[in-house]
């Protein structure tokens, strides 16, 4: 009998732990939940009574797979989602993941106290089931952190992706005329978007000149300055002529100390005046009607 | 006729070249000769290089395009690039060090009406 008991696996002593005391375990793990979210109103008791459920369902199936836990295998696999969803889902019902992490670990110490009251175990098979408890919630906890700060990078993606777009506005502001404000720094991401939308609206409207406003760029490098040159050149490229308006003080006096040539760029003072450059360029005059306010 | 391309004229001294897959832009040497005989033959003074169907235009064909620009210049004749599509002219402003020499039509009538 002792021998047996000494060649038990922690995964074995633990599924006879469960197996034994689940209804008590799931009550604990009930009113642990029930603490962390049902007071809020994040889970309704049903929920929390789901959840534990399908934990000890899981748990006992990743158990089942082995001493080594299959880590990689399905079982797990299934337990890492089923956390990461509830992780999401508790978020989304406004609780944070530093209550679903106190659930975690709540989950943990209740199976670590289960075994505790056990005294048929020795030392050596208690050490194994804590180290196999551990290294599973481990790995659990950093499965739910890794999926949050996916999502919290896709959304950053998402959202980086979004004012790029809304801050490089591309307008036709007369047929065959485009406007490219650029608000910001350009670095090589935000170029290369900025330059194949352009030499498509290029293409597509058919534009003879575009005017790039570079009022908002609060500073500039030989970096930058390059990649203003290649959305000229590019621009040039496509049978378009580029006009370069809006280059304040500053940003003159850094071109001219980085030694960066201007010299084949058609460049005006403002807005206003490239326009007016680009109008006569296409032979288009722009006069006040008589008795105009 | 010269291998590698196909040349139309436009009147009023146009010459329109369309490059066929045969052409090599690494060998300029094959075609420059050929090509400024049938240019001075057909009294051109405007030679469009129609780039519709490059779909890249990367260092080496851009070298053969400057090759043709030179060898246009020294004799007299215009030489405009055309069509270039967006993604190839993106591609070469990027690896481009400089500005290109030759004046670039959005397409063959820009070209033809360029002064």
């Amino acid at each position: 009998m002792k021998a047996e008991l000494l060649a038990k696996p922690a995964n074995t002593i633990l599924i006879e732990q469960l197996n034994a005391n689940m209804g008590r375990i799931s009550a604990i793990i009930e009113e642990q939940g029930t603490a962390l979210f049902g007071a809020q109103g994040i889970l309704t008791a049903d929920d929390i009574h789901e959840y534990s459920i399908e934990f000890l369902e899981l748990l006992v199936l990743v158990l089942h797979a082995g001493e080594q836990l299959g880590r990689r295998g399905p079982e797990f696999e299934a337990l890492q989602k089923f956390f990461a969803n509830s992780a999401r889902q508790i978020q989304v019902r406004g609780g944070t993941l530093e209550q679903f992490v106190r659930y975690v670990q709540a989950l943990q110490r209740v199976l670590i106290e289960e075994l505790e009251e056990s005294d048929e175990y020795t030392f050596e098979q208690s050490r194994e089931v804590l180290l196999l408890l551990a290294r599973l919630f481990n790995d659990l906890v950093l499965s739910v952190f890794q999926a949050y700060l996916r999502e919290k990078e896709q959304t950053i993606q998402v959202q980086q992706e979004e004012l790029r777009k809304t801050s490089t506005p591309i307008t036709e502001i007369w047929d065959g005329v485009l406007t490219l404000p650029i608000i910001g720094s350009l670095d090589s991401s935000r170029t290369m978007m900025v330059m194949e939308n352009l030499l498509t609206r290029i293409e597509k409207e058919r534009a003879r000149v575009v005017v790039m406003d570079v009022t908002g760029v609060m500073a500039i490098d030989s970096q930058v300055s390059h990649y203003l040159i290649q959305m000229v050149r590019a621009i040039g490229l496509m049978g378009a002529e580029a006009i370069l308006t809006g280059i304040r003080p500053e940003i003159a006096r850094a071109l001219t100390s980085l030694n960066i040539d201007l010299g084949a760029v058609t460049t005006r003072g403002t807005l206003s005046d490239g326009l007016k450059e680009a109008f006569h360029r296409l032979g288009v005059e722009v006069r006040q009607r008589e008795g105009g306010r | 006729m010269v291998a590698g391309m196909h040349l139309t004229a436009l009147g009023d001294g146009a010459v329109l070249l369309e490059p066929s897959e045969g052409l090599d832009p690494t060998d300029p040497d094959a075609y420059v000769v050929p090509l400024l005989e049938y240019l001075q033959q057909s009294g051109a003074t405007r030679l469009i290089y129609d780039l519709a169907d490059a779909v890249v235009v990367d260092a080496v064909y851009y070298g053969w395009l400057k090759s043709l620009y030179n060898a246009c210049r020294v004799t007299g004749v215009t030489f405009i690039s055309a069509n270039i599509r967006p993604e190839a002219a993106y591609a070469l402003a990027t690896t481009l060090e400089e500005t290109p020499p030759f004046p670039c039509a959005r397409d063959v009538e820009g070209a033809r009406r360029r002064s």
